[in-house]
């Protein structure tokens, strides 16, 4: 049983990361943009947290002022890929690489340096509940976030008029534009949105998960991020699921290295990958339903006229 | 000139001093005092501890030996080899007579600088190729382990120790071996597992690893990597740690049981007197306990006063040769007798350790 513990909440915290990262890309590609640069705000997301921290402030001001980085982070890219209607994949990429470098430098001096990560919170009574208590009542507070901010994309897509605002751009940007909707004024928000989810994620990664600063630290995760969106047919139930299959294969494999299985090491490493491609083609090959909702405007740069 | 500097900040400096060479001052700057120039790379910035730390303490040595009549250059964060090759060169052509790399990974560049700079000395650390003025030093990690296998065997309750390791590489292999035969000459049934990182430094994962072997039922943790993560999270679940490179006590105080740390300052000093006086030769060094390059740091007090007094004891006897921690008769994990009983596992076999002992579970691909 305490085996089947460890693994499932590894699993939770493993995906939190990806969750935060891949629902603000959703949001994005929604409404047409496609921002390949995840992995660039995330890491200033990173660094940006752990420079606030050693600078003296709280961990909830180190979050916010992270997570408003990212959303500056992402600026750069709407400003060239919306505002001057520039190749949308080469605007991302500049911003993938822009933010590595960026936030080397933001955390030049705080490189290894450990941190007193952010404390999970004991809900008193139920957390004490045997098994139940373990497996659900004690994260730290942004992998509830995590859930919280699912649940408001979830119903903001879905259920509110501004949603349906964000899709019908994505979709048709002359139509929107036609009927009176900056498209322009709704991507960037989008963008911002996506660029601020992306921080978080570095944030969670540098203050709570590892938690200390290390260049490059995200290590590919904001592209796997990005890979979930397309894999997970644009729905935010599937990327949570995507997310946590990558987050199980990630502790299995390791679990399976310190059980001897007879497998290189670099094989093992490279299961999670596979597996959450894998299953996510799989359940993807449905051609009707990815068409139903893949946001048809997708990366095409759009310019207002008249 | 004695402060770390940034590698562009180094390259331009050099390049204007370089121009003053070219322009006549020659003669001044080769002056009979002028201190010993002395430049050193390191592969990562210098943190608080870890594995370029204990390099950096190396020349603050040769700086409170030498005092004013050394002036050092050091170069952080250089991975890349073919940016360690510019410095190293530049390093050379302004008039560093002593200049140390401290990464396998400035392997390369050093062999292609060194031919070019006869008179120069280049001192690698971890190498293996050495020419006429690039000597190589290395510590014998394996000593510290068995001892700490030692010390683990005494604490834990259900013989399974558990490793991390970057990559399965001899540097690394070994140790582990030599960990669980020093557990295993306590108590015989201990067994350890293994995982790989497949990375020097990815907290997040290690941190994972941490979790994966202790939820497995380990109760000693070393990790080999150039993180404190290990340390740190198997005291967040209770487990004993064994801390690597530096004394890594500070993140777990209460369950941190020994690290063997690398003591490179005998090394460095030696290095730059020897330059200083005109008396040195490239050299092959491959160092332990006896030499003090590889030292156990102060046993954790909740491991038993007699315990501690034959861990001093085995320190002793490794240093003076009457232990070898690889001595026969090792099997392989499948049982095959590696090391017959009464023999010693030669040198160039240890410096190539490429399979694991019996009682190791895991597996290097």
């Amino acid at each position: 049983m305490d085996l089947f513990i460890a693994i499932f909440t590894g699993t939770i915290i493993a995906a939190t990361p990806l969750i935060f990262a891949a629902l603000g890309e959703l949001v994005v590609e929604k409404s047409g943009v496609l921002n390949l640069g995840i992995e660039g705000m995330m890491l200033v997301g990173a660094a940006v947290a752990v420079w606030m921290h050693f600078a003296g402030f709280s961990m909830p001001v180190a979050i916010l002022t992270a997570t408003l980085a990212g959303s500056v982070a992402s600026l750069i890219f709407a400003v060239l890929a919306l505002t001057f209607a520039t190749n949308q994949y080469a605007a991302g990429l500049a911003l993938a690489i822009l933010g590595s470098g960026i936030s080397a430098y933001i955390g030049r001096g705080f490189g290894g340096a450990p941190i007193d990560g952010l404390s999970s919170i004991s809900i008193p009574v139920i957390s004490e509940i045997p098994i139940i208590g373990p497996l659900f009542f004690q994260y730290d507070p942004l992998v509830y976030l995590s859930y919280l901010m699912f649940a408001c994309i979830c119903w903001f897509l879905y259920r509110t008029k501004a949603g349906l605002v964000v899709r019908t751009v994505g979709e048709s940007p002359e139509s929107s534009h036609a009927i009176g909707f900056s498209v322009i004024r709704i991507r960037y928000m989008t963008t911002m949105f996506g660029g601020a989810m992306a921080g978080l994620g570095g944030a969670y990664l540098s203050i709570a998960y590892t938690p200390l600063w290390v260049e490059n630290m995200t290590a590919g995760k904001g592209w796997i991020a990005l890979a979930l969106v397309v894999f997970a047919t644009w729905r935010p139930t599937r990327i949570i699921l995507g997310a946590w299959l990558f987050g199980a294969m990630t502790i299995f494999q390791l679990h399976g290295q310190a059980l001897g299985f007879a497998l290189p090491t670099e094989v093992l490493s490279a299961i999670p990958y596979l597996a959450t491609i894998v299953v996510l083609v799989i359940i993807s090959r449905n051609r009707e339903i990815l068409k139903l909702h893949f946001p048809a405007s997708l990366a095409k740069p759009f310019k207002p006229s008249g | 000139m004695n402060r770390p500097i940034t590698r562009r900040k180094f390259l331009a400096t050099s390049g204007a001093f370089g121009v003053t060479l070219g322009s006549g001052l020659m003669t001044k700057a080769f002056a009979a005092n002028d201190p010993l120039k002395v430049g050193v790379v390191y592969v990562s910035p210098i943190s608080e501890i870890g594995w370029t730390k204990q390099h950096s303490l190396g020349i603050d040595a040769i700086k409170s030996d030498l005092g004013d009549k050394v002036s050092i250059t050091a170069v952080e964060n250089t991975f890349l080899p073919q940016d360690a090759e510019r410095i190293f060169s530049e390093m050379a052509s302004s008039g560093h007579q002593l200049i140390f790399g401290t990464s396998f990974s400035h392997g390369t560049p050093m062999q292609k600088v060194a031919p070019r700079f006869p008179g120069n000395a280049f001192e690698h650390c971890s190498g293996i190729v050495h020419f006429d003025n690039l000597g190589t030093f290395e510590a014998k990690y394996y000593e510290g382990t068995y001892v700490a296998g030692v010390a683990a065997a005494h604490m834990s309750k259900s013989a399974k120790i558990g490793f991390i390791g970057g990559f399965p590489i001899p540097d690394i292999v070994g140790p582990a071996n030599a960990l669980l035969l020093g557990a295993q000459s306590v108590n015989p049934d201990t067994t350890c597992n293994v995982i790989f990182l497949n990375s020097w430094f990815d907290p997040g994962k290690e941190k994972e690893a941490t979790n994966t072997l202790v939820s497995q039922g380990c109760d000693v943790i070393c990790s080999m990597t150039d993180t404190a993560t290990g340390v740190q999270v198997a005291g967040e679940k209770g487990a004993w740690s064994i801390g690597y490179a530096s004394d890594m006590s500070q993140f777990a105080p209460e369950t941190h049981l020994t690290a063997f740390t690398l003591d490179w300052s005998s090394i460095y000093v030696q290095a730059a007197r020897d330059v200083a006086a005109g008396t040195w030769k490239s050299d092959v060094r491959w160092q332990g306990l006896a030499e003090g390059v590889v030292k156990m740091s102060p046993y954790n007090e909740a491991i038993p006063t007699d315990v501690q007094a034959s861990l001093q004891e085995l320190q002793a006897s490794i240093s003076s040769g009457g232990i070898h921690p690889y001595a026969g008769e090792i099997q392989d994990q499948d049982g095959n007798v590696r090391v017959a009983a009464d023999s010693v596992m030669p040198d160039p076999e240890i410096r190539g350790f490429n399979w694991f002992v019996k009682g190791i579970i895991g597996n290097m691909g």
